[in-house]
């Protein structure tokens, strides 16, 4: 769970850049001091949130007084059975749907008093989404999906070929540099999660939502999107992501387990790199075991 | 299960439906009213000809001893199968007088008949016959009402020789030898009761008398050649004479006629399109149905049963809808002519049929593709992935423009066929705005009066009538126009005064006679003629004809023909070709000092005032009044007005022009519309995750809108570039059935290259904004929805 300082620099923006959010914003932000770890951030607090829907006159609760928080550099899984409401928490917590009550307090800003504007605005700069569907525009080139983000932004005063540079730095790094000039249905599936994950990172977000990010995906390319995923959590990169899979959210610092719109249960991996993957995979079947998984 | 997947599929996918399900109506209604206008206009004067009772032959008699005048040859002449004959009294333009003494304005000869005694069917605004007129009332032909602004029940007096009688105006009514701008003539119909009244008058007995006879032959040639050795002729000519006459009308109709075709056009591609892009969006659910073994033959003909339902209940509401269309259509072409067609509702029927079964045919060829592919390739949406050339055009990086510019672009330049539909609908629609408006301008300037007249400064409506013409002699003219030029000269304003009559004289060429309308300015100089080819006459033994006289005679440049005028056999030479919108075409020019007689006047053109003091436009515009206040003429015009004037046409064809810029921006606001709602359903998954990605809907509403703006500019510049070129091509065969072969087209640029484009422009971004704010229902969040 702990990030160390030296990993964090790296996503840590250039000075000058940014500066809005530093500060003065950053002094003023909730802290949370657990014994013995470092002081962390908390990005992302959601308390006794509520969303219900009404169809054919009939009430459905999807999520009742849901209250949890994310610190900053953290990996948190959301599971649950089917209709748990997991994909709803997910896209209520990250400004994309509304609530039906509750607040979510996103870097100490009540995303539930923002408008639609400023919501998108939050989303574009500070926030990135990589969804189970691998959507993108169908008359893009891949390179261009992933920075077209960035060249709406104006987070930064990057020129168009800077974030040009810096979509194919992204695309390098996640190792699929050769289909940057390619069409979005000239590649496979595995490439084009990969390259939606690049696009989720292009204008450097502070958290990362993923719905489901391997659900369509097989077991090597469901590998491959886990371990960038992994990989930018490690960058300092926070990540918030919901799965059915219990094998990708053995690879995350903690895990909520909602059953009816209520958080039942939280696992925290262990902590340290001395714990084999399978182990981590067996620790937490056997805590979903538990609560009837 | 079949009709089970069919109503589960038109009820799951309701957007796309009821999207396919109006393009079908628009086209079931464009299509019925256009088939209905093709065939109304292509039958068009037969029809009207044959409603009437005109006959194939007509022959005008006026003057002392007319009545009878034709007696012996309607006996004689074997090629004659049947005539009827009706009896008239002509009038001249001051007959007629409003309550208040002041005069009415009318065309030419008047002619007053009763209604008894008509040979012809006069049918009233609402196409029914007229068959009994009360004593007392009167109905008017041509434009006579609304040119003075007459309505039903007013009262107009008539003063003839002495009689004085007052009427009560039932309205007009659609009079197919004499209605036609052309012809110009305005006939009164009244009761026998009160045309007695009138030839109770010795005068108007013995002098005003004539007659009109409709004959039935098939021998025109030997009709022609009897008519022309007969006293008192003042007008003979075939059907197609008669019919040439309407049209100024024609071009209107025929305009209707290519706007039909335009709006079918259109429909269909819009239709295609709809079928195409429905049907892509199928193959999901038919790679689903192949997976589970239904044959290619089932597949296809579930959708096509379904295409074939969604047609049949769009034709019967497209059918209902033709109806006031095309009524609509033809009203502003049929307010001189009876427009119909034997075939009536069958016709609109049968253009619904056929809506149903293009739609069918259209939705089997586009069901082929089911066979090609495996229920894997169709699972992925038709895209097997095997591409060999990059789709994408347009590259982010080098793009000067913002992103919604380059999304919108770069899916135009990426998928053109997508919009391509836009493009050729909104184009046809632009290029035939941009036709008429090139057409309306040319009739609202004086580029054509030279197939008319001599261009002079001012035109003054003739103040005496072609009666009174006729009742002096080619000298009392002579004389008037040099008094008159004298008057003007002491009045400060030096000119010279001129006037072109037209003569009917038997011609002889290759011992063939024909009856050939003769063109003689008084006072006027050859050089001022156009010719298109030769030397102008420069003697009375020297003529110039018109290429369609040229091509009916068979006389050429160089050729002798004779002319019989009272006691003198001239042999004349042809010198030259010229263009003359008179009399369409049929006319011969001759030298001023030919022998030509007023005796034989057909009709006489009006005072051309040409001033020797070289006045500005401005000091012309002053002069105007003066002239007619000095003579006591009823109007004086300048030569853009006077073109206007003859032409006739001008006022309808803007109507129309208006008309068609209305169709077209309901037709650009429902294409957008339409292809706008479309494209959301269609792109929905994209929009959501622009959306999640942090873009304002702003942006995604920016790029709707210049996409479709995108496609509406290529359509309205492809058609501003080709509309001049259009134009003289589909135009100047219209102006040359009339007598103008070179037709030099008046283009207003502004209009063509700015004010027209921009319309259609600007409607589409306004629609394609108002529609486009749907996107903002979508969210973010339903990226989680999507299929």
């Amino acid at each position: 769970m702990a990030v160390k300082d030296g990993e964090n620099k790296k996503v840590t923006p250039k000075d000058g850049e940014n500066k809005k959010v530093t500060a003065k914003d950053r002094e003023n932000k909730k802290m949370t001091v657990k014994d013995g770890e470092d002081k962390k951030m908390t990005v992302l607090e959601v308390k006794d949130l509520c969303k219900t829907y009404v169809v054919n006159k009939r009430q459905n609760n999807v999520l009742r007084n849901v209250s949890f928080s994310v610190d900053e550099g953290e990996m948190v899984a959301v599971m649950g059975p089917s209709g748990s409401g997991k994909s709803t928490l997910l896209y209520a917590v990250s400004g994309m749907d509304g609530a039906t009550g509750g607040n979510v307090l996103f870097d100490g800003k009540d995303l539930m008093g923002l408008s639609a504007k400023e919501l998108a605005r939050l989303r574009l700069n500070e926030m990135g989404f990589i969804f189970q569907q691998m959507y993108m525009m169908n008359n893009l080139t891949i390179l261009d999906n992933i920075v077209l983000p960035a060249m709406e932004s104006k987070k930064t005063s990057e020129s168009r070929k800077e974030k040009i540079m810096r979509g194919e730095d992204l695309m390098r790094k996640l190792d699929i540099i050769q289909v940057a000039d390619n069409d979005i249905n000239e590649v496979s599936g595995g490439q084009l999660q990969r390259a939606c994950i690049c696009r989720s990172m292009i204008n450097r977000p502070r958290v990362l939502f993923a719905d489901e990010p391997t659900g369509s995906l097989n077991r090597n390319a469901s590998d491959e999107v886990m371990d960038e995923l992994v990989k930018l959590n490690k960058e300092g990169t926070t990540v918030m992501m919901v799965t059915h899979d219990a094998r990708v959210a053995a690879r995350c610092s903690r895990v909520l387990y909602l059953v009816d719109g209520n958080i039942k249960g939280e696992y925290k991996s262990p902590a340290g790199g001395d714990v084999k993957e399978k182990d981590r995979e067996r620790m937490l079947n056997n805590w979903l075991m538990e609560l009837g998984w | 299960m079949f009709f089970r997947i069919l109503k589960n599929d038109l009820k799951r996918k309701k957007t796309m439906n009821i999207i396919l399900f109006l393009f079908i109506v628009l086209a079931a209604m464009f299509v019925a009213g256009g088939v209905n206008n093709v065939v109304t206009v292509m039958n068009g004067t037969d029809y009207y000809l044959d409603k009437a009772g005109v006959g194939d032959f007509v022959i005008v008699t006026s003057g002392e001893h007319a009545v009878g005048a034709l007696d012996h040859m309607l006996k004689a002449e074997e090629a004659i199968q049947d005539y009827r004959l009706e009896q008239v009294v002509f009038g001249s333009q001051d007959d007629i007088t409003g309550e208040d003494g002041k005069e009415k304005e009318s065309k030419n000869v008047l002619v007053y008949q009763s209604i008894e005694n008509s040979a012809i069917t006069f049918f009233d605004m609402d196409n029914e016959p007229v068959t009994r007129i009360e004593p007392g009332h009167i109905y008017a032909t041509g434009s006579f009402m609304e040119i003075n602004k007459l309505k039903p029940g007013d009262v107009i007096c008539l003063e003839h020789s002495g009689v004085e009688l007052k009427f009560i105006l039932d309205g007009t009514v659609k009079d197919a030898l004499l209605g036609s701008d052309f012809m110009g003539n305005t006939r009164f119909i009244m009761s026998e009761e009160d045309m007695n009244k009138l030839l109770e008058n010795q005068t108007i007995y013995e002098s005003y008398r004539g007659e009109i006879c409709y004959i039935d032959t098939k021998n025109f040639a030997a009709v022609a050649s009897a008519a022309a050795k007969s006293p008192n002729v003042i007008f003979s000519g075939t059907r197609s004479t008669i019919k040439t006459a309407y049209m100024m009308e024609m071009i209107i109709a025929f305009i209707m006629l290519v706007l039909s075709v335009c709006l079918i056009v259109v429909s269909l591609v819009v239709l295609k399109f709809s079928i195409t892009f429905t049907i892509t969006k199928e193959f999901r659910q038919i790679g689903v149905m192949k997976a589970i073994g239904l044959s290619n033959g089932r597949v296809r003909s579930l959708y096509i049963v379904k295409y074939f339902m969604m047609a049949l209940a769009g034709a019967v509401l497209g059918f209902f809808g033709s109806i006031p269309f095309s009524r609509m259509l033809l009203d502003s072409v049929s307010k001189k002519m009876m427009l119909g067609n034997d075939g009536g509702i069958l016709v609109n029927v049968f253009g619904s049929f056929l809506v149903v079964c293009v739609i069918v045919l259209f939705a089997y060829i586009c069901t082929g593709k089911v066979k090609r592919f495996t229920p894997v390739d169709a699972i992925r949406s038709g895209q097997t992935g095997e591409r060999y050339k990059n789709k994408t055009i347009l590259r982010i990086e080098k793009f000067p423009g913002g992103n919604a510019l380059f999304m919108a672009l770069n899916d135009v330049l990426s998928s053109p066929g997508r919009f391509l539909s836009v493009i050729i609908s909104f184009g046809f629609c632009t290029l035939f705005v941009l036709m008429l408006v090139n057409t309306t301008a040319t009739l609202n300037s004086p580029n054509l009066l030279d197939t008319l007249v001599t261009e002079s400064h001012l035109y003054a409506i003739l103040d005496q009538g072609l009666l009174g013409i006729m009742e002096g002699t080619r000298e009392d003219m002579e004389e008037r126009l040099d008094e008159m030029g004298e008057e003007l000269t002491r009045k400060g304003m030096p000119a010279r005064v001129c006037i072109e009559l037209l003569y009917k004289y038997q011609v002889t060429f290759d011992g063939r006679d024909y009856v050939l309308n003769c063109q003689q300015g008084l006072h006027t100089d050859h050089d001022q003629y156009v010719y298109l080819e030769g030397t102008a006459p420069q003697n009375k033994y020297e003529i110039a004809v018109t290429p369609q006289i040229s091509e009916m005679t068979g006389a050429g440049i160089g050729d002798t023909v004779t002319i019989h005028y009272d006691g003198e056999d001239m042999d004349c030479m042809v010198t030259a070709y010229y263009q003359s919108m008179n009399n369409m075409g049929n006319t011969i020019r001759l030298y001023e000092d030919a022998p030509a007689d007023i005796s034989h006047l057909a009709a006489a053109m009006d005072y051309q005032i040409d001033f020797t003091d070289d006045p500005s436009e401005e000091e012309v515009e002053l002069r105007k009044e003066r002239v007619r206040e000095l003579f006591g003429l009823q109007e004086v015009m300048n030569a853009t007005e006077y073109c206007i004037e003859c032409m006739g046409v001008a006022d309808t064809l803007e109507s129309v022009q208006f008309l068609f810029l209305a169709i077209t921006i309901v037709v650009v606001i429902l294409v957008t519309v339409l292809m706008e709602k479309s494209f959301i359903a269609d792109e929905k998954s994209q929009i959501a995750i622009l959306k999640a990605m942090g873009f304002q809907d702003t942006a995604v509403v920016g790029w709707h809108i210049y996409r479709l703006g995108l496609a509406a500019l290529a359509a309205t510049v492809l058609a501003a570039a080709v509309s001049i070129p259009m134009t003289k091509l589909c135009i100047t065969p219209i102006f040359g059935i009339m007598g103008a072969l070179d037709v030099d087209y008046r283009i207003d640029p502004l209009q063509i290259f700015l004010l027209y484009p921009c319309i259609i422009l600007g409607t589409t971004v306004i629609v394609t904004w108002a529609t486009a704010l749907n996107t903002k229902s979508i969210a973010a969040a339903d990226t989680a929805n999507i299929e």
